[in-house]
């Protein structure tokens, strides 16, 4: 098999002095699970880790499962198939990047209307929005306790938002990684 | 011109000294310090006469010195209408009086003043009204009256931003209680935001005494170490429903403006008071300035304001502001004090500077600097949209808030009076209920949205405002002396227009103020309502309660239209092969939000070579719905106008889809995978809306249908190969057998191409062509294309664009929805009558197109092909069709291409019913000539290959 092919297809040069951090995630695998059955034990708006994958309840029917191959299918295993339940491969329709850094919030707050305190928007918070006017699931997913979030829009759009989120995060710094 | 207004270093100065900066003013070179405002500077450098007014072009020098002045508008460099009692003095600028011809010194338009008293308020509108044919000569003359600065259209434009802002408490005013307020509110564990309108907080403290600025500076201090965010020389412009507060804020270090859009639990109003001015004769010269003004100017900038001064006060800070002149060497020639009864009536002066004051007793002053300090007005401008009506206190000469609103608070001098102690303790208690209550709403919105933090207590009571009032002080009603002056600065409205205006029967002030465009002004009212509203009062004979007040909309101070606009984010869409479009000479053309190639230089070529050889065209943005579940066919059912219940496991059919008035909706087609699993295609614009379209009657009429509806359009990167040679070329890449019997057209096929496993191929044809479309997970959807293009050189296989596959289509008699349809056509007109099957159950249009069918037909247009007589004339789209002979218009052509293939125009069009069988005759009028074509409708739509020969080859 050929490798797979992200949408962001423009290289950037590397910021030294960056204390924020933006990446292409896109070729994780995402398993998307829709079920009139509750999943993984997983309300809506939440996320948690399964194994080495990250699931996250992205809608009240819908639930999806981020991580390597293995993983995934290693979580896979855990569905309820149950009730009226599909699971549809999705790793190619959506663009998922990462974007970390103590001020990530505050790169949030210039694209996106949704409050991203900690009361409002928690680790582990599942959340679709607006961001740059292109529609978004956004799961809070700190690492080693620096605030960080997993974005992921329709493919189409990856480069475009990619950009803004650059342009939107120039003046904290930003850098890809 | 050297700083020779310039004092001795003050105490509370902002200025650094150490920071000298060049500029220049009207062509001459001066310098300030860093610190200044462009005001201050040429302050210092003597600079009396900073502008002209709007109508009457008289000279004009500070009045107030900071962002409300009416007078200090200048042009810095391209950018017109700079507040230069406000702006920060930068290096190297070029800033220049506005508005002004030849000069600011002579200014030919001052010949306005001469006929003043033809050039009442209503002027224009009575004036130039008749003969309405004379306006647009009219308008030319007045355009070169318009006020303001000059506009660069070709200086590039700022970075202007936004930003989204959720604060428990937003503070609008930095002064002492707005600083007392945030921290207090802070202190109780409230994210606060506090927004100051000038480039320090501090309010009022910042010009008062040692006492005072040490005031300011330990509050500050205390703002910063609670954690408030401070955003200084920034506004709150307005408040709108559900708590959405807009802040512009100016001072942002990668932004020339930002407006934020907060929705604050609770906004907390401390904006202060604004000095108002005085109306009598002269009260516009140079050299009248208000006591605030002048102790600014003083303390903060260093400046001396004049040299020989008459205070005219009504309150302590008129006293204090002659103190203060007095202090750095100004002559204080007299204190006129209004609460004793005595009056100014007069400024005398020549064209630059005032250089007499006439007092109400017959005496005159020789003075080059008149202080007013004659009361102040409560700016409730945010207090009026949250929904209150400040009410007049005529003891205290000015408005207070009169509503009580949950989540909206005051403090401060707009909420009353008192001493230092007692506006900060009230400041405080108002933060602690800000708090308290956000905390409450945050308890709510908590409590109801999923993915936020559990809440562990139960929801608090409403905290109640226990908060004991301030007091108020008594002050002098002082609007108006016994002669006829300014009102709106901004606007030249005298107080004689206002009366004449009422006496014309524009005597509510409403009225009033749209008729005299009074308090309109860039300074929107701040300096002027109240005193327009008394100057009515007194014309009516009323009181300043009865005659009321206009009500202050948003925006609280002008915006600029880049900070309101933002960043403009241009969201588009690209399929995963769009790389080797750009690389290969694409002609892009925007389609929606999808980027697409049009062309790659020859359309024609490309219909050509597709005809001939193979063709290959990236249709990625064409929507595509997965659909699972046992319910699937019912959905399909309904949604479609044919049916679906039999469509066999790698069956393909296409379908229409209508609204529930039988019009066309969409189209596509739709392919079965699996026992429950289907794959739709949409239009490719209309792909969003057919998924809602579904999920809509899904979920509200047939909740119980086991159906899942997915988008995967950008999932599987879609390819159509067509031409004769595309059964070659993709079999070259795949080992499933394309054979027509093995794969016969309107099926599907999954498996393996170009080594990508799970692509599905279906065998259609839009273009007319034996044609596959192959859908590819669009990770390999470049890999895929590049393989084609690699193993069909020789087959002559090259790309195809927007427009060859729209020539095509055309050729071959396929509508497009949304072009050759429109929002009227119903599908009964759409030439496939085959479709809609009236046996079925139901389907949504059912009942309006068989009302269509059983009596309409007659009177609905059909879409039919048409060929012009002349086969070089291609008439544009949307040519009108008329009775051949007459100007009846009877259609129009709603496609039209020259066709490569058959040589000759071809086009496709909307007719009624009665003309729509074949060998009808029309007639086109050609635009933009008006030439007359003949023109035929054909049997079919297909103009090339009717019977369908090559697509099901």
């Amino acid at each position: 098999m050929p490798e797979f092919e992200s949408a962001i297809i423009k290289t950037y040069a590397p910021n030294p002095g960056a204390s924020m951090f933006l990446s292409d995630e896109s070729a994780t695998t995402k398993l998307l699970v829709r079920s009139d059955q509750a999943q993984f034990g997983l309300v809506f708006g939440a996320s948690s880790a399964v194994g080495e994958a990250l699931i996250c309840a992205t809608r009240p029917d819908e639930w999806l499962i981020l991580g390597s191959e293995p993983a995934v299918d290693a979580a896979a295993a855990g569905i309820d198939s149950g009730g009226f339940t599909n699971v549809i491969p999705f790793t190619h329709g959506r663009s998922l990047f990462r974007l970390t850094g103590a001020h990530a919030a505050g790169l949030l707050e210039k694209i996106c209307g949704i409050d991203w305190s900690d009361a409002m928007t928690p680790e582990g918070a599942v959340t679709s929005a607006s961001v740059a006017l292109t529609t978004c699931d956004i799961i809070r997913h700190d690492r080693n306790g620096i605030r960080s979030y997993l974005l992921m829009c329709d493919r189409s759009f990856g480069q475009y938002l990619f950009d803004a989120l650059l342009d939107a995060g120039d003046e904290f710094g930003i850098s890809v990684e | 011109m050297t700083q020779s207004h310039r004092l001795n270093p003050q105490p509370g100065e902002v200025i650094d000294r150490s920071a000298p900066l060049n500029f220049t003013w009207n062509g001459k070179r001066l310098t300030g310090f860093q610190g200044d405002t462009i005001a201050s500077a040429l302050m210092a450098n003597g600079v009396e006469v900073v502008s002209r007014s709007m109508k009457y072009h008289r000279p004009r020098g500070y009045m107030t010195a900071d962002f409300w002045d009416p007078n200090g508008f200048v042009q810095v460099g391209d950018e017109p209408n700079v507040r230069s009692g406000h702006r920060q003095l930068t290096s190297g600028i070029t800033v220049d009086p506005q508005n002004v011809w030849p000069s600011l010194d002579y200014d030919v338009k001052a010949a306005n003043g001469l006929v003043g008293r033809f050039l009442s308020a209503g002027f224009y509108y009575k004036t130039f009204m008749k003969p309405a044919a004379l306006w647009p000569a009219f308008e030319k003359v007045l355009a070169t009256f318009a006020p303001g600065g000059s506009v660069d259209l070709d200086s590039t434009p700022g970075y202007y931003d936004k930003r989204y802002s959720h604060p428990d408490v937003l503070v609008a005013g930095g002064g002492p209680a707005g600083m007392a307020a945030a921290i207090a509110a802070a202190e109780s564990g409230a994210r606060v935001m506090l927004v100051e309108h000038e480039h320090q907080l501090g309010g009022h403290l910042r010009w008062g005494s040692t006492a005072d600025q040490a005031s300011a500076r330990q509050l500050a201090e205390s703002v910063a170490a609670a954690g408030v965010e401070v955003l200084t020389d920034s506004t709150v412009t307005g408040r709108y429903e559900d708590s959405w507060v807009a802040v512009s804020q100016r001072s942002h270090a990668h932004a020339v403006e930002r407006l934020i859009k907060a929705r604050a639990k609770v906004l907390i109003v401390a904006p202060g008071l604004i000095e108002r001015p005085y109306v009598f004769a002269g009260n516009d010269k140079p050299g009248v300035m208000l006591s605030g003004a002048v102790r600014r100017s003083i303390a903060m900038y260093a400046t001396r304001p004049g040299s020989r001064a008459v205070v005219f006060s009504g309150n302590a800070d008129g006293d204090a502001a002659a103190i203060d002149l007095e202090r750095v060497g100004v002559d204080v020639a007299a204190v006129i004090d209004a609460r004793s009864g005595a009056n100014i009536v007069e400024a005398h002066g020549g064209a630059k500077r005032v250089s007499s004051v006439e007092l109400a007793d017959g005496s005159s002053i020789d003075a080059d600097l008149l202080v007013v300090a004659a009361g102040w007005t409560a700016p409730t401008s945010l207090l009026n949209m949250a929904g209150d009506r400040p009410v007049y206190d005529a003891s205290c000469a000015r408005f207070f808030p009169s509503a009580t609103i949950d989540n909206v608070l005051s403090c401060g001098g707009i909420a009353g009076d008192g001493n230092f102690d007692e506006i900060v303790a009230h400041a405080q208690a108002t933060g602690r209920l800000a708090a308290e209550r956000a905390a409450a709403v945050q308890h709510r919105l908590q409590a109801r949205t999923a993915r936020s933090a559990p809440v562990e207590f139960a929801e608090p009571a409403w905290p109640a405002d226990v908060r004991s009032p301030l007091g108020r002080d008594a002050h002098p009603e002082l609007f108006q002396s016994s002669t006829v002056g300014m009102v709106d600065f901004s606007e030249d409205v005298s107080s004689k227009d206002l009366v004449l205006a009422a006496k014309e029967g524009y005597d509510s002030v409403e009225l009033l103020k749209r008729f005299t465009t009074a308090t309109m002004g860039p300074s929107q009212g701040k300096l002027e309502t109240v005193n327009t509203v008394a100057v009515l009062a007194d014309a009516r004979g009323e009181t300043i309660e009865e005659v009321g007040t206009t009500v202050w909309r948003p925006p609280y101070a002008p915006i600029s239209l880049g900070g309101l606009a933002g960043r403009m984010f241009n969201p588009h869409r690209v399929s995963s092969i769009h790389p080797w479009h750009e690389s290969n000479g694409q002609i892009p053309i925007q389609v929606a939000a999808w980027e697409r190639p049009e062309h790659y230089g020859n359309p024609a070529g490309e219909v050509t070579n597709t005809r001939t050889n193979v063709g290959i065209i990236d249709v990625s943005p064409l929507g595509k719905l997965d659909l699972r579940g046992p319910d699937v066919p019912k959905l399909l059912n309904l949604l479609y106008t044919n049916k679906w219940s039999k469509l066999p496991i790698g069956g393909v059919r296409y379908g229409l889809m209508c609204a529930e008035d039988g019009v066309v909706l969409d189209d596509g087609v739709t392919g079965r995978l699996g026992e429950h699993h289907y794959l739709m295609t949409t239009t490719s614009s209309g792909a969003a809306r057919v998924w809602e379209w579904a999920e809509n009657w899904l979920q509200t009429e047939h909740p119980d249908w086991q159906v899942h509806i997915t988008p995967v359009t950008t999932a599987l990167s879609s390819i159509n190969i067509a031409g004769p040679k595309s059964r070659e070329l993709l079999s070259r890449l795949t080992s499933i057998d394309l054979s027509r019997e093995a794969f016969p057209y309107m099926t599907l096929r999954t498996g393996i191409v170009a080594g990508i496993d799970d692509c599905i191929m279906w065998r259609i044809g839009f273009t007319g062509e034996l044609s596959y479309e192959v859908h590819v997970p669009s990770g390999y959807g470049l890999h895929v294309w590049q393989a084609l293009i690699d193993a069909g050189a020789d087959l002559g296989v090259a790309p195809f664009g927007l427009e060859a596959q729209r020539i095509m289509r055309l050729e071959k008699g396929h509508f497009i929805v949304g072009q050759d349809t429109d929002g009227l056509t119903l599908a009964v007109s759409a030439g496939v009558a085959s479709l809609i099957k009236l046996d079925k159950d139901d389907f949504v249009g059912k009942t309006e197109l068989a009302w269509a069918l059983a009596d309409r037909m007659h009177e609905l247009p059909q879409v039919v092909a048409i060929q012009t007589a002349a086969p070089t004339v291609v008439p544009t789209e949307a040519t009108q069709i008329v009775r051949p002979g007459t100007n009846e218009i009877l259609g129009r052509i709603t496609s039209s291409r020259m066709s490569p293939t058959l040589g000759r125009s071809i086009c496709m069009g909307q007719v009624p019913s009665s003309l729509a069988a074949g060998g009808t005759a029309l007639e086109l009028v050609l635009v933009p000539d008006g030439r007359r074509v003949a023109a035929t409708v054909l049997d079919t739509h297909a103009h090339f290959d009717p019977e369908g020969a090559r697509l099901r080859a």
